[in-house]
This record gives structure tokens, sequence and C-alpha cells, in this order.
């Protein structure tokens, strides 16, 4: 054998020792790189089964009776019960409403239906100073919710403008959708044609309000009153201010839209402290403020439930003559 | 450390530039730190149901993929977190990193320029807010800076304290 020879065949062997190196880091990167992967995997499936198994898995059951209150506000509870009282306040517009509602729409109704708690939906507009279309939008599903209450259909009606809700800035609630979901309730065709009314009636108070009505009584209270002053104003109290300046609020008397806006105002001081509202979803157990983590989780809101007292409703029923036209 | 170069030729293992002392540590802080920022995007995301109020105000997906987005990217930050701290495939989860971070910083532009009020969501919170108050290039730049630590370890995934040295990878 030759030293070429030799040579050679000592070339061949670093050659293939070289290789194996190569295929050794390849094989530890794809380990390593495949460990990863698998933690990655782990973490995220283990994960999200955790947090999946928080969703309530969906109520189909009877609703409880649904009560009209003075207010404007809807009490869900099976008739005589004592229980705690848990109030929902809500603005159809509102993204973060939609997935309460969706979350733990269910386990009120169930709670409610099972006598474990007495159920106050008070929906809100905290919208209602926003441009349009969010302020026309919020204001029209408001007060679309309050003539379905009239009907008794209000809790189903509820869920459907929710899962309906037009992304913000978005025109949605349209007066034909609000009607035709009125008709999904299985309403007779004399209800559907009062609710039609009805909404025909709010749509054009909610275009004067938003239209004509706010941005002229906000510009006059700018130059007067101030930016600032306004920027800590709650509406009510900025319409009381136009009642006296020249900017005739009388047009929202007796309509739900001026309803659900008195209602807003009220929220704002009805409570205090660490209690206060400040926006939505609120709610609140027997007067108290749910945080997030206890309101925005089924088992959170279920267990806060189960631990309270019973609580007092702070509204009375509306009249026997269901002054659905309030005067 | 000094760098000493005795006067005579080097010897055959150079002794450590400057740089192959140091760099090891910055990537040991870049792992941490960012590290510390995913794990803490993630946990302020909670609850889900406002995590995915918060994608959805971007607009961008239907309602069934804004949900799964809703309630698995934390838990991706959280994974990334994990591994960034074991210092386990540095280099390739550094590299996921910075891109997710991109793929952010993607989002929020196009929220900017669709003119979209709405807070980032990147640590908790989200949704609209009011048009003064975007933050919308204060968001862009933080994510930049997280995309860069990211980038960096990534480049250079030698570090101390990392599972990948055990396991014979970036030594």
């Amino acid at each position: 054998m030759g030293s070429e020879a030799r040579k050679r065949s000592r070339e061949k062997l670093r050659e293939q020792r070289e290789k194996e190196k190569r295929a050794a880091k390849r094989n530890r990167t794809l380990i390593v790189v495949g460990a990863a992967v698998a933690v990655v995997v782990l973490v995220v499936g283990i994960g999200y089964a955790i947090l999946n198994s928080d969703r309530s898995d969906g109520y189909d059951g009877p609703i409880a009776a649904q009560t009209l209150q003075d207010d404007g506000s809807v009490v869900m509870a099976e008739e005589g019960v004592s229980a705690p009282v848990v109030e929902v306040y809500a603005d159809y517009q509102c993204p973060a409403c939609r997935q309460f509602e969706l979350l733990n729409g269910d386990v009120l109704k169930e709670q409610a239906a099972e006598g474990n708690a007495v159920v106050h939906f008070r929906p809100v507009s905290i919208f209602a100073q926003q441009p349009t279309p969010i302020s026309s939008n919020s204001l029209r599903a408001g007060a679309a919710a309050r003539a379905a209450a009239d009907h008794g259909v209000f809790v189903d009606y509820n869920d459907t403008l929710f899962e309906n809700q037009p992304a913000e800035g978005r025109e949605g609630f349209s007066v034909s959708d609000l009607k035709e979901w009125f008709r999904e309730t299985d309403a007779t065709d004399d209800q559907a044609g009062e609710f039609d009314e009805r909404i025909d009636a709010e749509d054009a108070v909610v275009t004067e309000f938003t239209e004509d009505f706010l941005p002229a009584l906000t510009a006059d209270a700018t130059e007067q009153i101030g930016e600032a002053n306004i920027g800590t104003m709650v509406l009510t109290d900025l319409i009381a201010w136009g009642a006296d300046n020249g900017h005739d609020p009388s047009f929202l008397e007796g309509t739900y839209t001026g309803e659900i806006i008195d209602a807003t105002g009220t929220a704002y001081t009805r409570y205090s402290g660490e209690n206060e509202f400040r926006g939505t979803p609120s709610v609140y157990i027997n007067g108290e403020l749910l945080d997030n983590n206890t309101a925005m989780t089924a088992r959170g809101l279920t267990e806060a439930i189960a631990s309270a007292g019973d609580g007092e409703v702070d509204t009375r029923p509306m009249g026997e003559d269901d002054g659905g036209e309030a005067e | 450390m000094t760098d000493t170069n005795d006067g005579y030729p080097a010897p055959a293992p150079q002794p450590p530039t400057r740089w192959e002392t140091v760099q090891p540590w910055i990537t040991l802080a870049c792992r941490v730190g960012l590290a510390a920022v995913l794990i803490t995007a993630a946990v302020t995301k909670f609850p889900p149901a406002l995590s995915v109020q918060a994608v959805e105000a971007y607009d961008l997906f239907p309602t069934e993929v804004a949900q799964l987005i809703g309630y698995t990217l934390p838990l991706f930050e959280l994974a990334l977190a994990l591994l960034l701290l074991a210092g386990l495939a540095t280099r390739y989860v550094g590299a996921a990193s910075a891109l997710l971070m991109v793929v952010f910083i993607a989002g929020i532009v196009s929220a900017m320029v669709r003119g979209l009020n709405i807070d980032c969501g990147c640590f908790g919170g989200g949704g609209q807010v009011d048009p003064g108050e975007t933050t919308y290039g204060l968001s862009i730049a933080r994510d930049i800076a997280f995309a860069a630590m990211g980038a960096f370890a990534a480049i250079w995934p030698r570090s101390p304290f990392a599972l990948d040295r055990a396991l014979g990878l970036f030594r």
C-alpha cells in the first residue's frame, strides 16, 4: 500500500468523522427543538383544557319569572324566592358585556331557575355620549330591550342583542333587525305591531338625541362651562344643565331612550366607595361590586353566588297597569 | 476580565475576547427579561373572557378565531417564557418570541391605519378607548425592544444557566 493510498484513506476517515459529528449535532438540535415544541404543546393544551373547563355547559332549561321594574330594569327570579341579588349592568354596544353574557348568561339563568339567585338585569347606556353609530346603537338596543320587557321576553331578547352586537363603530341594531328579532320570540301579531310602533318612535328619538340635541348641547356646554368640566359630568347632569340653558329635553320624556339615560345616571350615584359604578359590565352581589376574576369566570360567579346571603331588590315591580306608556 | 497579551504570538486556544465573555451574560439577561415580560403579559390577560374581547377589538378575526386566540395566546406566551427561563432551544425560542412581537406590531399598525381607537391589550385591558387615549407609538416601541431581545438570543444563543448547555447545544 502506497503512502498515497494511506493518505486517501485517512482523509476519508476524517471526512467520515466530520460527517458523524455534524449528524450528531443535527440530532441534538432536533431533540432540543422537539422538546421545546412538546413543552409549548403541553402548556397550551393543558392550559386550554383548564380554562375551557370554566365555561358553563350551557343551559336550556326553563327561565325563571321575569318581572319588569318601575325603573325599566328586569328581575329574573323564581316566585317568592329569597336569595342573593345579582345585579348586572350592561350596555348592548359594550364588547366586554357581550363576553360576560356569552360566558355567564347561562350561569345566571340556571342559578335563577334553581332559586339560588335573584338576577336583576339593569341595562344602561354608558356609550350614549360616544360618536354615532356607537351611541345610537347603544341607545336603540337599550330601548328595544325595554320594549321587549313589556312583552315578558326581556331575557331572550337580551341574549339576541348580545349575540348580534355590531363591532364598535359599525352600524348595527337596525330597526328592521330589532323588529325581526322580536318576532323570533314567538310574539303574536298584536304584540309585534305594538313593538314595531315603539321601535319606530324610539328610533326617531335616538336620532334626534344623537344627531341634533346632544351635539348642540355639548357644543354650548363646552363654550360655557369648559370641556374639562363636561368630562366630569354624568350625561343626566349635562342634560339638566341644558334644560336650564335653552336645550329642552322634553322629547325624551316617557320614552325608553330617556329611561335608559336616566337609569345610567342613577347607576353612577347608587353605590359609593369601592363599589362605585364606573363602567360596564358591572356585576354586584347584594350591592357589592365583583372584581373581573369573579364576574368574568363561570366558577368565580357561581362561587360568589353560593357564598352570599339573601339580598333585597332595590326597585319595585312596575304597577299593575304595566305602564308601558309611562307618563 | 481583561484581555492581556504578553507580547508573544497567541497560543492555539486564544483567550476569549471581551465580546465572548460578555455576550453569554447579555443573552441571559435577554432570556430572563423577555420571560418576565411574557409572564406579565400572560397573567394580566386573565380572565380569558376579557382577553377575547381585547382580540375582538382588533376587528380582524371571526368570532370563533378571536375566541381561540383569546384563550390560547396567553398560554403560548407563558410557554415561551418557561422555555426562555429554562434555556431550552434558546435560538429557536428567541426567534419565535421575536416573531410573535413582529406579529403584535403588525396588529397594532393595522389598528392604527384603520383608525381604530383601541388599547393594544398587550398587558390585559384592551378594547375601545377614547380617541385621544390611544398609545400605539408607545406599544410599538415597546414591542420593538422586546423583539430585539428575542433576536439577540436567537443570534447569540450561548448563555449560562441553560438546559441547552447540558444537552450539548450552544456551548
